[in-house]
This record gives structure tokens, sequence and C-alpha cells, in this order.
């Protein structure tokens, strides 16, 4: 454990001033920044990584993305002219495990920060743990744990979007473009009960009404006895089921409208990694997808997009580039990239330069507002809320055409703001 | 907006067979795989996986019994070579090897997908090098860590074991250690970190060498749970020894010319299948509601480690019972004078192809995705950017179970796998009886109840690879 002696004098003003240092230090010739590289001890990012347990398909491509961005920062000269080394430790998708690796990346392995999680009960779980230690703790999970003040602030998501801001986004869209009456078909627990919740309050908001809301059990594979219970009005079909069954409620959603279907309107979370030509999915031809990034390269792909492609090795379809059938988790795996990106920007500005300056980091990453698109964040534009270590970004509406996602519509910043529901910069560290 | 009338195409099997009462990782998740598997006509594979086990009954009811017998002849190659000094060798490398893994892990990578010693352990010998054992013959007699340790600690040492395992023991001490490392496997909540698995493989090789050293060679044949397991797999294997030659045969036909097991060797027999049945069930969304679990959350390895346990100790229990009773139903239909014990000792190895089969379908996948990591580690073991076996850049890939021709032929092959394990084992066990019982009606029908057990079990096997799971 490090001692904090120098952390409670650190301001908000502090942080500034090092942000400038850290600009400073930014501005060495990159040979430079190579010799000291060299000669330092590397900056330890613990990555709590769910290699396996029920996140391991995430894990491997959170793995891949984190390998690779990690790579071109120490190409370009590391942080602050240091080396970054990843320790990734499998967290088995399993909260109690989870802080146990959090445990570990602070007391054994010495590690600057925790960061990568991904599943919403690991990281609830590990959370406590890295307050206590005092390490700051990166998550990339989407859960809107961290905006909703239940965590602590040493717990940080600045690389990607909360559920919460994603879905409160849909519903100017559906409403305007697909229909008024919806029916929401989730699984029965808090996935699912985040989705209804969040979505009807924001339908209401926009003047359209959420006509039915049927729960599936998590264990249920057949879903035939559900969708009697689609009410007649339905104009749209808003659906966000998850796990092995998902090819099976979509066929068999085709088997029960035929070629006569309601708009349809889903999370890609129930398809990430799934390839949208796999045979049962021909129903899903032109309805609607959120994706937190667009899968498929599109017409106006941005130069940021083809750079991260290229250096994850991902092809113009979301598939690896060595095998054409591998898809990868495209709509959430940049929020590693991009975290990495914020935590070297948020280490050059507080001048970080060892685990006395922890606090320093959050205090610096708290500071962060605008952040634009780059080859550092290329999914888009984002905007941090320091009060509440949650970002806002863009969100991505595609629709399904001969088989590819082609996007419709991308939202704005403001559509995913709400409330602050917590200011963790007043709490102490 | 009209909504159509649903029709229903296929009413699903396994959907019905899920909710039956009970009949029974190092695992990755891999839903778009579990859901082509469930979009797969596996209700209609299943009755054809059934339909051929109850083929093999109703054949064998005409089969006559030379030709039966004439299946499991062997043909003889060549002479066999003991070969003690080429064995110590190899079985010192071993170990050496082994110390290198465990350095590893100690000191190696944290990530259990790039640190050899889990891939090692887990995928290389656990899931890969047990198979080879099964399907080929005793490859661990050359491997095994400790025979070429054990035997230069003895010759240095230069005397003999100082106690007696005691023979009232019998193979009860091989079962426990058999059942901790399945435990281990099983219920244990971080089996692959490569730190915790280096020192429970270290303790491991500790305490067993420890134990040969006390006990002698009797540890290898009564107490050592591993060492128990490879000799009952070698003898499914095709190759082995015949008197002095070395020889090829059918699968199982070292079994059927071994003595018949104890009592104890047959209990373990039927453990390393009860073990095998509950990796595999354990994953299921069956064994997750009913420990009131949403797979679809799933706590952890954590939340599980009673249950787990605890599943196992009665799954194997309920094998046992089940076996005996059909064992002893068998003996009351063809009314023979054969003891319940004898009967229970003398069928046990038929139950060996069954369990081997489920070992190759229920690791098949894990094997196709890990055994890509594997490699990966060799080329790289220490990861930081080596290339010893050329590849440069290597990704692994899950591409296979993301489309539907490939999920049906990986899902097909385990089906085979588990279809031919149950085969064999009714052949095995007609012959069994044929031999014991001398007339050909008397032995078939002391066997109906046995296969009718091994019907189901085909049953509940390939309903465990077609069953939604949440791990």
């Amino acid at each position: 454990m490090t001692k904090d002696t120098n952390i409670t004098g650190t301001t908000r003003r502090g942080a500034l001033k090092t942000l400038a240092a850290g600009a400073a230090a930014g501005s060495l010739p990159l040979w430079a920044r190579y010799a000291q590289a060299q000669t330092s001890e590397p900056i330890r990012i613990g990555f709590q990584v769910h290699r396996t347990g029920i996140g391991a398909a995430y894990g491997r491509w959170y793995d891949r993305t984190t390998s690779a961005a990690v790579k071109l920062i120490n190409e370009a000269g590391g942080i602050n002219g240091r080396m970054v080394e990843i320790v990734a430790e499998d967290d088995g998708t399993d909260p109690k495990r989870g802080a146990e690796v959090v445990e570990k990346f602070a007391t054994q392995h010495n590690c600057d920060i925790g960061f990568g999680t991904l599943f919403s009960h690991v990281v609830i779980g590990s959370a406590p743990r890295a307050g206590e230690l005092k390490l700051p703790y990166f998550v990339v999970s989407e859960g809107h744990h961290v905006a909703s003040g239940m965590l602590n602030r040493w717990t940080v998501q600045p690389g990607i979007t909360d559920v919460k801001s994603q879905v409160l986004a849909m519903a100017p869209f559906v409403s305007s473009n697909l229909g008024k009456k919806v029916t929401m078909i989730y699984p029965d627990f808090a996935f699912g009960h985040d989705h209804r919740d969040y979505f009807t309050e924001a339908l209401a908001a926009q003047g359209g009404e959420v006509v039915a809301q049927i729960a599936i059990p998590p264990t249920e594979t057949s879903f035939t006895k559900y969708f009697p219970k689609i009410p007649r009005e339905t104009e749209v079909i808003y659906h966000v089921m998850v796990g092995p069954a998902v090819l099976t409620f979509v066929k068999e959603m085709g088997e029960f409208f035929g070629p006569s279907r309601p708009e349809m309107f889903g999370f890609i979370d129930s398809l990430e990694a799934v390839d949208l030509s796999s045979p049962g999915l021909e129903f899903l031809e032109g309805t609607y997808f959120w994706e937190g990034m667009p899968r498929y390269a599109q017409a106006e792909q941005t130069e940021f997009d083809k750079h991260y492609r290229a250096a994850v090795g991902v092809d113009a379809n979301g598939a690896s580039v060595s095998d054409p059938k591998d898809i990868s988790t495209y709509a959430h795996m940049f929020g590693c990239w991009e975290t990495l990106y914020t935590v070297k920007a948020g280490m050059e500005a507080a001048g970080y330069a060892g685990t006395a300056d922890r606090a320093k980091l959050i205090e610096a990453v708290e500071a962060m507002t605008e952040i634009p698109a780059s080859n550092a964040h290329p999914q888009g534009d984002k905007l941090f809320n320091g009060k509440t270590h949650q970002v806002f970004g863009h969100q991505y509406i595609s629709k399904v055409i001969d088989g590819k996602m082609v996007l419709q519509h991308t939202t704005s910043i403001e559509d995913t703001l709400y409330p602050d529901e917590v200011d963790y910069t007043q709490q102490s560290f | 907006m009209s909504i159509l009338q649903y029709r229903r195409r296929f009413p699903r099997l396994a959907n019905t067979i899920l909710w039956l009462p009970f009949c029974a990782t190092q695992a990755d998740a891999h839903a778009a795989e579990q859901g082509f598997v469930l979009l797969l006509p596996t209700d209609i594979y299943i009755s054809a996986g059934v339909a051929s086990v109850v083929m093999t009954v109703v054949l064998l009811s005409v089969l006559p019994a030379p030709l039966l017998r004439g299946l499991f002849r062997p043909l003889d190659l060549w002479r066999w070579h003991r070969a003690p000094a080429a064995r110590l060798l190899t079985s010192s490398a071993s170990f050496l090897i082994l110390c290198a893994l465990v350095w590893l892990g100690l000191s190696g990578p944290r990530d259990p997908l790039t640190n050899p010693l889990p891939l090692m352990i887990w995928t290389v010998w656990w899931i890969a090098l047990v198979t080879v054992q099964g399907l080929f013959g005793d490859l661990w007699r050359w491997i095994d860590p400790w025979h070429g340790p054990v035997a230069l600690s003895r010759w240095a040492l230069w005397r003999g074991p100082p106690l007696r395992l005691p023979v009232q023991l019998g193979h009860s001490v091989a079962i426990l250690t058999y059942l901790g490392f399945v435990i281990v496997l099983l219920a244990d909540p971080a089996p692959s970190d490569p730190a915790r698995l280096a020192r429970y493989v270290g303790g491991y090789w500790l305490f067993t060498y420890v134990a040969l050293l006390l006990f002698g060679p009797r540890w290898a044949l009564r107490g050592e749970g591993i060492a128990m397991l490879m000799r009952c797999y070698a003898a499914v294997g095709l190759f082995g020894r015949r008197g002095r030659w070395f020889a090829a045969g059918l699968f199982g036909w070292q079994a059927m010319r071994r003595r018949a097991p104890g009592l104890g060797a047959a209990v373990f027999m039927l453990v390393i299948l009860g073990c095998g049945s509950f990796d595999g069930l354990n994953e299921t969304f069956w064994w997750l509601d009913l420990l009131g679990l949403n797979p679809l959350e799933f706590p952890g390895r954590t939340a599980v480690v009673i249950q787990n346990t605890a599943g196992l100790i009665v799954a194997n229990l309920a094998l046992i019972v089940a076996y005996g009773v059909s064992v002893r139903m068998g003996l009351a239909l063809a009314g023979t004078d054969m003891t319940w014990r004898h009967a229970f000792c003398i069928y046990a190895p038929s139950i060996l192809p069954i369990a081997l089969g489920y070992h190759v379908g229920h690791y098949l996948t894990s094997l196709l995705v890990n055994g890509q990591y594997a490699l990966a580690a060799l080329n790289d073991p220490l990861a930081r950017g080596d290339s010893l076996l050329g590849m440069e850049t290597f990704y692994v890939t899950t591409g296979f179970f993301n489309t539907q021709d490939s999920v049906r032929l990986i899902w097909l092959c385990q089906a085979a796998a588990v279809v031919a394990g149950h085969v064999l084992a009714i052949l095995m066990a007609h012959l069994i009886a044929l031999n014991h019982l001398g007339n050909a009606r008397r032995a078939m029908l002391s066997q109906l109840p046995l296969a009718g057990f091994m019907v189901l079990y085909t049953l509940f096997g390939l309903w465990l690879l077609a069953a939604p799971r949440g791990l």
C-alpha cells in the first residue's frame, strides 16, 4: 500500500496545473520519450478480464482491443515516457473473484490502476474493494451503477456510455420514425428491467406509449407462448433478449409473424459476436438496432474507425481479419481502447509519476469535459461528466439491409443526457 | 398490424427432457454456438443416437458368440520391449517439463489463457492426453512425472518402501484422491489461475512422490487416482501388450482380457463416469435453475462451491445405485447363482467406453478453442513477444461456432463419440455375460436391465450436449 500524504492536499486547481505540466511532458520529442521509456519502470495497468465464465466471449475481444491499444501507446512513447505493461488477471466473471483480483492489483502486482471490467455484477462486487485500497478503477461495463452513485470516487467509466443514456436516446428515434405504440420483450432480470424502466419513461416523454411489457424468464428456451401476448395495436417491438436462446427467439418470432410484422427495434447486445447472415436471422432484415459503434464500416467511415479496425485486426464486416466468421464484439470493445487513451491523457495531465499520484489521476480525469473524436476516440465525440464519473457520447441506430447493418441515425450527445444523480467530487479520497 | 397464428415446426424433445427429474469448465461461454445447437433438430439426432444403441442390443441377440469374441481378438504386431531405461528417461523429462510449467505458473503471465501451465494441464493433459490414452493405449506409462524421480530417489536412498498400504483400504484411497482432483476441476473457484494451479500441481506431485516412496508401487496401483484413471482408460485403447507381444485390437480388447476388477476398482470405474457426467450437468440451465441461479447472470464459481461438490457426490452415488440395481435385476432375470458383488465387478469395465465417449464429446469445443491458446502459449511462453513456433501474429478464433454447418458438424462429432462409447459398452457387457454365463439366452436376459440403463444413459449424454448451458 502506498501512503497518500500528498493526496489530501490535491485540489481541482492543482489538477489543472498538472494538466499543463502533463501537456508539456507530452510535447517532448519522440526520441526523448523513447529514451526515458527504456530506463523507467513501466506503468502497470491491472486488466481485470473475463477470461472464463459467462463473459469469456466478450473477454477475448476486450483482451484483443486492449493489447492493440497498448501496443500503439507504447510505440508512440508510452505514458509520461514510461512503457505501459498490462497485468491481465482472470476474474472468472465472478464478483467475489473480481474483488480478489482488484486486491491483487493493488497489493501483489503493484499496479497503478485497475481497468477493463465489463459485467455489471463484477463491477459492483469489485468497486468497493478498489475504493478501500484507493486504486483507480476504470470500468468498461455500460452499467448505470457508476453514474447512479452506488459506487465510489475511485471508480470511473470514461470510455463507454451507460445503458441509461443509451436507452433514453433511442426513444426520440423510435417514436418519430417507427411508431408510438411499443411492446417491450426483455429478459426478466436486472438487465431487462433497466431497459423496461428507462425506455418506458423516455417514450412517454416523447408522447409514445409502451402498450405491453413482456418479461421472459431467463431459463426460457422457447418463446411461442409469449408472442400471443403482443397486443394487436403494437406498432413497434422493442426486444433485448440475451443468452443462448436468442437465435431461437428470432426464428420463432419470424414464424409467428410471417411476412407481416410490426417495426422492430433491438439492442445489438442480443446478437453481439453473432453473424447476421446466420440462418434464421433473415427475419431481422429491415429491422433496427442500437449499436455502440457500427459493426460494419459505413460509407462515411471515419479515418479514426479505419485506424482502429486495422490496429485491432477487424475487417469491414466487424470480423477478425484472420477469420471472416469470427465476429467481434464491435459495439462494446472500443470502450477498452478509449478508456486506455483516457487513462493516458489523465496520467499526462496529472503528471502521474507513481502510485502516490493515484488521487491526482482521478482528479485529472474528473476535470475532463469535451473529448473530440480522434484515433484515440474512434467511436466519436464524448462529453465526460466529472461529477458522475460517466462519459456520454453519440449512439448509433442501424438498419439491417441485405444482411448488414447500415447506419440510419446518429443521436446527438444531448439526446443521451439526464440529470446528475451523484457528485463523486464531493466525496473525500 | 395483423398477427398471424403461430405454428410450431418441431416439438423439441430436448425441452421435454429438460424438466425430467434428475437423470444425472474449464468452460467458455460461446453463446453463438449454443444458439445454433438450440436451432439444430437435436431431438431427431438424439432419437437416432438412442436408436443406434437399441439396435446394437437387438443385433446382439442374433450375433453368434464366436463372431463377437472375434471382434475383440487383437492382432500381434511386434515383440514387446520393456525398455526400462527409456521409460526412466521419458518420465524424468516429463518431470522436468512439469517443474518448468509450475515455475511458469508461479512467475509467468497471470492470464490463464496466456500462461502455459493452465493450458498444458487442463487442455493438453486433461482433455487431449486423457483422450489419447483412451483411444490409443498406455502413453501415460511413459510420461508420468513420478516414475523417474521415484526410481532415482529409491536408488539414492538404497531402500524399499518402509510402509505397507493396508489391504483393507482397497481402492478407496484412489477413489478419494480422484474425487479430490475432480472437486478442484469442477468446484474450485479458480482452477485455471496460474499461481493457484501451480500450488495444486506442485502439492499433488509432492504428496504423490512422498506416498510412492513410503508405500511403494502399491500407491500407484491403489492410492493414486490419476494413475488409476490412466490405467483404466489405457484398457480401452487400441494398442497394448499381449504377453510378449505388442498388439492392436478393437477398443476395449485389453479390458476384456484383464482380470475382473475388485469391488473398489469397479466403483472407481463408475466414479469416472459419474464425475464426467456431472461435468456437463453442472453447466446446464437445468442445474442452475435447480440452484435458484439466473444462468444469464451467473454469479460465478465462488457461488457454487458447496453446491457443485454436493452435486458431484450425489451424481456419483446415484450412478452407482442405478448401475447396481440394473446388475441385480439382470441376475434375477437370468436366474443365475452368480453373486451380485461378482456381477457388479465383472461388468464395470464396460462402463469405461461410455466415460471416454463422453469425455471426448464434452470437451471437444473447449479443445477447439483452448487448443489454439495452447499453441499460442507454446509460441510465446513468457508472453514477451517471442515467436518460437514462427507464428508472428496469431489471433485465436471461434468463427466455427458462428455458422450452422460447422456447429452441426461439431455437434454430430460430439454425439458420435457419445453413441460410439455406448455401442462399445453394450458389446463389451454382452461378451462379458457370455463369458461368465455361457448360455446365450441367459446372457441376453442378464443384459437387458444393464442395456436399458445404457440406452437411458445415451439419452442423458446426448441431452447434455443439446441442453442450453449457462457457463
